[in-house]
C-alpha cells in the first residue's frame, strides 16, 4: 500500500510540474534572448592580434630601451619622422613639418601640426618638444636615457608656452640632423609629467630653458619612474596617446590593447582595435594557426619557417634586418696587427659557404655581405660595395692564404675565435671557418665563452685574436663612428664600441668628415672611401645581414616589414582584417 | 584528532622553517642578482644597481636578509621583487591562475582515473584489462610538452577547422561504433552471446548518436534541451541507483527519479534566474538542490532511507550540471562568432577584451581550460588507474570479500560496499600528494599553454636570482604538501577504523 500511495504522490508532482513547465517554459526563452544579443555586439572582424615574446613595459621608450616598448608604441606617440618602408627615415606629416633653414649654423624649424592634441585634449606644443630636449640633450643631469649624441650639439629651444614652432640650433653641423629631432615614440606629454611633479607650465618651460635640474626634480623623477609599467597601469591618465590608437588596457603577463584615439587628427585607422599578445616563441606559431593571434614576428629557425610554410592561409616572408655579424680582428695583443697574417685569414674565412650553409635555409635571398655600414635592403648598398675590394675574399683561397701564412713564418698559428655563448649558429660558423682555415695552416680555436660581452670579459680585455659577433645598425651615419674612430685609450672604458682598437688616420678623417656633412647625397660617396680603407686594410669582416622572419595571416592585409628595430608596427594603422 | 593535528602542524612547522633557510640560501646564492644592469650602457649603471641593492638589501650579509624576510613574513608582508612589484599581489594572480588549471584536471583525474581502473581490476585480463593497461603506460610515458603540442594541433587547430563544416564522415563514424561496441563488449561480462549483443548494442548506440549529431550539425550550436536533459537525467538516476542500492527495491529509485523529474522541471522554470547569474547565486542553487533531494530521499526512501538520500542527491546534482551546461552551451553560437568560428583556443587564459554575459564568459575560460586541463589529465590518471587497479584487485582476493560473497551477497554489495571503501585507501595518499605537488608542478603545462602561475613566478624569481617570489611559491607550495598529507592521514583514518590518530 505506501508503495502505491508514494507512486501516487510521485506521479503527481510530475504531472503538476509538467504543467509549470510549459506555462514557464516560454517565457523563460523570451528572457533570455537580450543577454546574447547584448555581447554579440563586440564585431569580431574589429581585432588584430600581434604576438610578441616580452611585454610592454614602458610607455617612455627612452628611459626604458627595450625593443617591445617602442614597438608598441609606434603609432600611439607619433613623432616628426619614423623608420619607413626599408628603415628609410621618413617624416610623419600628419604629426607636423620640419625644415632645415640654415646650413651655418646648421638649424632645423619644427612646426606641430596645429590641430595636433593629447587624447585628453591638452595640446602638443612647445612643453613637449622641451622634455624631448630636456631628456635626450643630456644638459640636465638625472634623465634616464638611452643616448645623448647629436641633441647634445642642440641649444635648448626658445619657444614660449603654446607655441606650435621651435627649432634646433646645432653647434657644430651634424649629417643625421633628420633623425636627431623627435621621432615616433619619443615625444612624451610633458603635461603629464610636471603635473604629477606638482608644476605649472611656466615655471616648466623657465626650468628646462635655464636647464636647472633641481627644480626639475620632480619631473625627472617621474620622467624615469612613472611611465614604467609593473604589473599593469592603474591610472590610464597617465598615458595619453598622440596617433590614431591610444592605450586602452593591459592585462599584467597577457595583453596590451590599443584602440583607435578619437581625438586623433588624421585618418581613422583602418582597423579600430590592436591586441598585443604575450606569447613565448615556441607557441607562436600554433597560435597563428589557430589564428588566435593574426601577425607574428619569431628568431627565424629552419623548422619553424617549414613549418610556417606548410599552414594553409599563412604568409611568410623572411628578410633582412638592421643587424650584421661580423669577424673583428685584435689589433691589440695579438699576431694580427701583422696584415699579412690578416690576408691569410681573410682568405681562408668561408663567407659563402657560411651564408649558404646557415643563413639560406633560413631566408632564401640572403648573400654574402660585402661592406659593413650600409646593408642589402638599403638603395645605396649597390653603390658603396662595388668596387670596395671585398671581391677579392669572395670565396676562399685556400692555397692563397697558406702560401701568405708561409711568407710570415706562422704556420700552425693558433687563432682563438671569440664570441658569445650559448649560440649555436655562431658555435657552427666557427666550425666551418675552422674546417677551411685548418687546411691553410691555422690551428683555430672555438674561445666561445658565456661572459664575452661582460665588463671584464674576453670582448672588453681582448683576449681573443679573432672576435665574432653582431653589430645593430641603422640609417644613421653617426651610429657607427666610434667602431672605427681611432680609441682614446686601449682600455676597457677607453675603447668605446672599437673593441679591436683598430686605428688609420684617413679613417679617422673619414669618419669626421661624413659625420659633418649635411647633405645627404653625399654620404654614399664618403662611406664607399671609407668601406675601401677598411678592406685594405682588413679592419673586419663582415659576414651577413641577420635574417628576420614576419608571418601573419594571409587575411590581414597592409603588412609591410621593416628591418628597422621598431618592426613591423610602423604602419599599424594601416592594417585590415578582411572578412 | 585534535592532539594528533596540533602534533603535526607544529612539527610541519618547524620543518617547513628549516626549508625555508635552505631554499632562500639556494636561491639568494644561485647566481648575480645585479646581472642584466651591469651590462648596461651609461652612466644611469650605478644609480640602478644602487637602487636594486636596496630594494633586495644586497648591502645586508645573506643570514639577517634571511632573517628580514622571515621577520616582515610573520608580519603577514611578503615584500616586494627585485623591481618594487608587491609579491603577495603576484602570488594571489600565480595562485588563481594555477588553481583554476589544476583543479578540474586533478578532480577528473581522480574521477575517471578511479573508475576505469575499478572496472579493470574487475575485469581482470579481459580485453579491456588490456587495453587499459596498455594505454595508461603509453600517457605515463608521454612528455607532456609533446603531449601539449599534439593536443594543440589535433583537438585545438583541426577540430577548429572541422567546425567550419561539422559533418563526421562515414568512415569516422564506422570506426567510432567499432570501439564504441568493443569497449561495451570488454566492459560486460557474460557469454559469447551476451558479449556479442553487447557489442552490437554498443555499437549501434554510437552510431545513431553520431550520425543524428553530425546531421542536425549539432556541432555548430551544440545544446542538450529539455529531452535529452529528461534523458540524460532519468539515465542518471536508474544508473546512480542501480550502484548504490541495486534495482530490487524501488524507493531508492523512485527517489533517484523524482529528483531527476524535479530537476529537468526547474531548469525550465528557473530559466530567467539564470540569465546573468553569479557563481554566488549558482553556489546557492546547487546548495539548494542539495537539500531539495535530500528531503525527496528523506521522504520516499522507505527502509533505504540513507541510500535513497544519497541516490536522490546525487543524481539532482547530476541533472543541475547538466542543466549548467546546456545553459551555457546555448551561448556558443555567439561566443563562436565573437572568436571567429575557432572556441578552442591553444594558448593563454582567456580571450583579450573579451566582455560576455555570464555563461559567454565561462566558455570562454572552458575554451582556454580545455587543452591544458586534457594534458594534465592523459599524464596522471595512468597513475590513478594503475594504482586502484592493482589495490582493488588486492582486496577483491581478501579473504572477507570471500565471505560476502559466501553470505550470498549480491555481487554489486560486494563491490561498492564492501571491497571499494577499503581499495580506495592507498588511493587518498596518493591524491594528497598528487593535488599538493600540482600546485607547483604544474610549470611546463603553464609554460606550454602560456599560463601566468605559480610555474612562472617560480622560475622567473630563480631565473632573476630574486628570493621574494622564490619563497612565496615555495610557502604556499610546501604548506599545501603538508596540509594534505595531513588531510590524507585523517581521512585515512576515516576510512580503515584500524588506524588511530594519536
Amino acid at each position: 500500500m505506501t508503495h502505491r500511495r508514494r507512486l501516487g504522490t510521485f506521479l503527481t508532482a510530475v504531472t503538476a510540474g509538467a504543467l509549470l513547465l510549459s506555462a514557464c517554459g516560454q517565457s523563460g526563452n523570451e528572457a533570455s534572448k537580450p543577454s546574447a544579443s547584448a555581447t554579440g555586439g563586440a564585431a569580431s572582424g574589429q581585432t588584430i592580434t600581434y604576438a610578441g615574446e616580452q611585454e610592454f613595459n614602458s610607455y617612455n621608450s627612452i628611459a626604458v630601451n627595450n625593443l617591445v616598448n617602442s614597438t608598441a608604441m609606434q603609432r600611439v606617440l607619433l613623432g616628426f619622422w619614423y623608420y619607413g618602408e626599408n628603415g628609410v627615415v621618413t617624416p610623419d606629416k600628419d604629426f607636423g613639418t620640419y625644415t632645415k633653414t640654415s646650413d651655418d649654423p646648421l638649424t632645423v624649424d619644427y612646426e606641430f601640426n596645429a590641430k595636433a592634441v593629447w587624447s585628453d585634449g591638452n595640446p602638443i606644443d612647445c612643453d613637449d618638444a622641451l622634455l624631448y630636449w630636456a631628456a635626450k640633450s643630456g644638459k640636465i643631469k638625472g634623465f634616464q636615457v638611452d643616448g645623448t649624441t647629436g641633441v647634445e650639439l642642440v641649444k635648448a629651444p626658445a619657444c614660449k608656452a603654446g607655441d606650435k614652432k621651435f627649432s634646433f640650433q646645432y653647434s657644430e653641423p651634424f649629417a643625421d640632423w633628420e633623425s636627431n629631432g623627435p621621432g615616433a615614440a619619443d615625444v612624451l606629454p610633458a603635461h603629464v609629467a610636471y603635473k604629477a611633479a606638482g608644476m605649472s607650465e611656466a615655471d616648466f618651460i623657465a626650468a628646462v630653458q635655464a636647464g636647472d635640474a633641481k627644480k626639475l626634480e620632480a619631473v625627472i623623477k617621474f620622467y624615469n619612474e612613472g611611465w614604467v609599467i609593473e604589473g599593469g597601469i592603474k591610472d590610464m591618465s597617465l598615458f595619453p596617446a598622440s596617433g590614431p590608437y591610444k592605450i586602452s588596457a593591459m592585462q599584467p603577463g597577457q595583453s596590451l590593447t590599443l584602440s583607435a584615439n578619437d581625438k586623433w587628427w588624421g585618418a581613422k585607422p583602418a582597423t579600430p582595435t590592436v591586441v598585443m599578445r604575450v606569447i613565448s616563441q615556441e607557441e607562436q606559431a600554433q597560435a597563428l594557426q589557430n589564428r588566435e593571434v593574426n601577425l607574428i614576428e619569431p628568431q627565424p629557425n629552419p623548422d619553424l619557417l617549414a613549418q610556417l610554410q606548410g599552414m594553409q592561409g599563412v604568409t611568410v616572408k623572411t628578410g633582412d634586418a638592421y643587424t650584421y655579424e661580423h669577424l673583428d680582428f685584435n689589433f691589440d695583443s695579438s699576431p694580427f696587427k701583422d696584415k699579412t697574417l690578416r690576408e691569410a685569414f681573410a682568405k681562408c674565412v668561408p663567407r659563402q659557404l657560411i651564408v649558404d650553409n646557415l643563413i639560406k635555409p633560413l631566408a632564401p635571398q640572403a648573400q654574402v655581405l660585402q661592406v659593413r655600414n650600409v646593408l642589402p635592403f638599403e638603395a645605396d648598398y649597390a653603390t658603396v660595395s662595388q668596387g670596395s675590394g671585398s671581391e677579392a675574399y669572395a670565396q676562399p683561397d685556400i692555397e692563397g692564404a697558406k702560401a701568405l701564412l708561409e711568407k710570415a713564418g706562422k704556420v700552425g698559428m693558433e687563432v682563438k675565435i671569440g664570441h658569445n655563448l650559448p649560440n649555436p649558429r655562431r658555435t657552427q660558423e666557427v666550425q666551418l671557418i675552422a674546417d677551411s682555415c685548418n687546411k691553410a695552416g691555422f690551428k683555430i680555436t672555438d674561445a666561445g665563452d658565456e661572459k664575452f660581452f661582460e665588463a671584464g670579459g674576453p670582448l672588453a680585455t681582448n683576449t681573443y685574436d679573432v672576435a665574432l659577433f653582431a653589430w645593430t645598425g641603422s640609417a644613421e651615419v653617426s651610429g657607427w663612428s666610434s667602431t672605427y674612430t681611432t680609441a682614446k685609450e686601449c682600455s676597457e672604458a677607453g675603447k668605446e664600441n672599437n673593441n679591436g682598437c683598430y686605428s688609420n688616420k684617413q679613417v679617422d678623417e673619414l669618419i669626421k668628415k661624413l659625420n659633418a656633412e649635411i647633405d645627404k647625397t653625399k654620404h654614399p660617396a664618403i662611406i664607399a672611401e671609407i668601406e675601401k680603407v677598411l678592406w685594405s686594410d682588413l679592419a673586419t669582416i663582415p659576414l651577413f645581414a641577420h635574417p628576420n622572419m614576419l608571418a601573419w595571416d594571409e587575411k590581414l592585409q597592409n603588412v609591410v616589414p621593416n628591418p628597422a628595430q621598431s618592426s613591423v608596427t610602423w604602419n599599424m594603422d594601416k592594417w585590415a582584417l578582411a572578412q | 584528532m585534535i592532539a594528533f593535528i596540533a602534533r603535526r602542524l607544529i612539527v610541519s612547522f618547524f620543518v617547513l622553517l628549516a626549508a625555508t633557510m635552505v631554499i632562500y640560501a639556494l636561491t639568494a646564492l644561485a647566481g648575480d642578482p645585479l646581472e642584466d644592469l651591469r651590462e648596461l650602457p651609461g652612466p644611469d649603471r650605478d644609480r640602478k644597481i644602487a637602487d636594486r641593492i636596496e630594494r633586495m638589501n644586497l648591502d645586508v650579509p645573506l643570514p639577517l636578509r634571511y632573517l628580514s624576510w622571515l621577520g616582515n613574513l610573520f608580519r603577514g608582508d611578503l615584500g616586494v621583487n627585485r623591481d618594487g612589484q608587491d609579491v603577495s599581489v603576484l602570488l594571489g594572480n600565480a595562485l588563481s591562475a594555477t588553481l583554476q588549471l589544476v583543479v578540474a584536471a586533478t578532480v577528473l583525474a581522480v574521477v575517471i582515473g578511479v573508475i576505469v581502473g575499478i572496472v579493470s581490476a574487475l575485469r581482470q585480463y579481459s580485453t579491456f584489462d588490456y587495453s587499459v593497461t596498455f594505454t595508461a603506460f603509453v600517457c605515463f610515458s608521454l612528455p607532456l610538452f609533446w603531449v601539449a603540442v599534439m593536443l594543440k594541433q589535433y583537438i585545438a587547430i583541426e577540430f577548429n577547422d572541422w567546425l567550419r563544416d561539422p559533418v563526421i564522415p562515414p568512415t569516422v563514424i564506422a570506426v567510432a561504433s567499432l570501439v564504441g561496441g568493443l569497449i561495451w563488449a570488454a566492459v560486460l561480462v557474460g557469454g559469447r552471446r551476451a558479449r556479442l549483443a553487447a557489442f552490437a548494442l554498443g555499437a549501434a548506440a554510437t552510431a545513431v548518436t553520431l550520425t543524428l549529431l553530425s546531421a542536425t550539425r549539432w556541432f555548430a550550436d551544440p545544446g542538450i534541451g529539455v529531452v535529452g536533459l529528461a534523458v540524460l537525467a532519468g539515465g542518471t538516476a536508474v544508473g546512480v541507483t542501480a550502484l548504490i542500492s541495486g534495482l530490487r527495491h524501488r524507493d531508492p529509485l523512485y527517489a533517484a527519479l523524482s529528483a531527476a523529474g524535479i530537476g529537468v522541471i526547474l531548469s525550465q522554470v528557473l530559466d530567467p534566474v539564470l540569465a546573468d547569474p553569479s557563481w554566488l547565486e549558482i553556489f546557492g542553487l546547487a546548495l539548494l538542490t542539495v537539500a531539495v533531494c535530500a528531503g525527496l530521499g528523506y521522504a520516499l526512501g522507505g527502509l533505504l532511507r540513507r541510500q535513497a538520500i544519497l541516490a536522490a542527491v546525487l543524481t539532482g546534482l547530476v541533472t543541475a550540471g547538466l542543466t549548467f551546461l546546456d545553459r551555457m552551451l546555448r551561448g556558443f553560437a555567439d561566443y563562436s562568432d565573437y572568436v571567429r568560428g575557432r572556441p578552442i583556443a591553444t594558448i593563454g587564459s582567456s580571450t583579450p577584451n573579451f566582455k560576455g554575459d555570464f555563461w559567454q564568459t565561462n566558455l570562454d575560460v572552458a575554451g582556454h581550460l580545455l587543452l591544458p586541463t586534457m594534458a594534465l589529465i592523459l599524464i596522471s590518471l595512468a597513475t590513478y588507474t594503475r594504482y586502484s587497479r592493482s589495490s582493488m584487485l588486492e582486496v577483491m582476493n581478501l579473504d572477507y570479500v570471500r565471505t560476502a560473497r559466501a553470505k550470498g551477497l549480491p555481487e554489486r554489495t560486494v563491490v561498492t560496499k564492501h571491497a571499494f571503501r577499503n581499495g580506495m585507501i592507498p588511493i587518498t595518499t596518493l591524491m594528497a600528494f598528487d593535488f599538493a605537488g600540482v600546485i607547483g608542478g604544474a610549470i611546463v603545462t603553464e609554460n606550454v599553454f602560456g599560463w601566468q602561475g605559480m610555474g612562472s613566478l617560480f622560475l622567473r624569481g630563480l631565473q632573476q636570482v630574486d628570493p621574494a617570489p622564490v619563497m612565496a611559491f615555495f610557502i604556499v607550495s610546501g604548506s599545501a604538501i603538508v596540509l594534505f598529507n595531513m588531510l590524507a592521514d585523517i581521512i585515512y583514518a576515516y576510512l580503515d577504523p584500524r588506524i588511530r590518530l594519536s
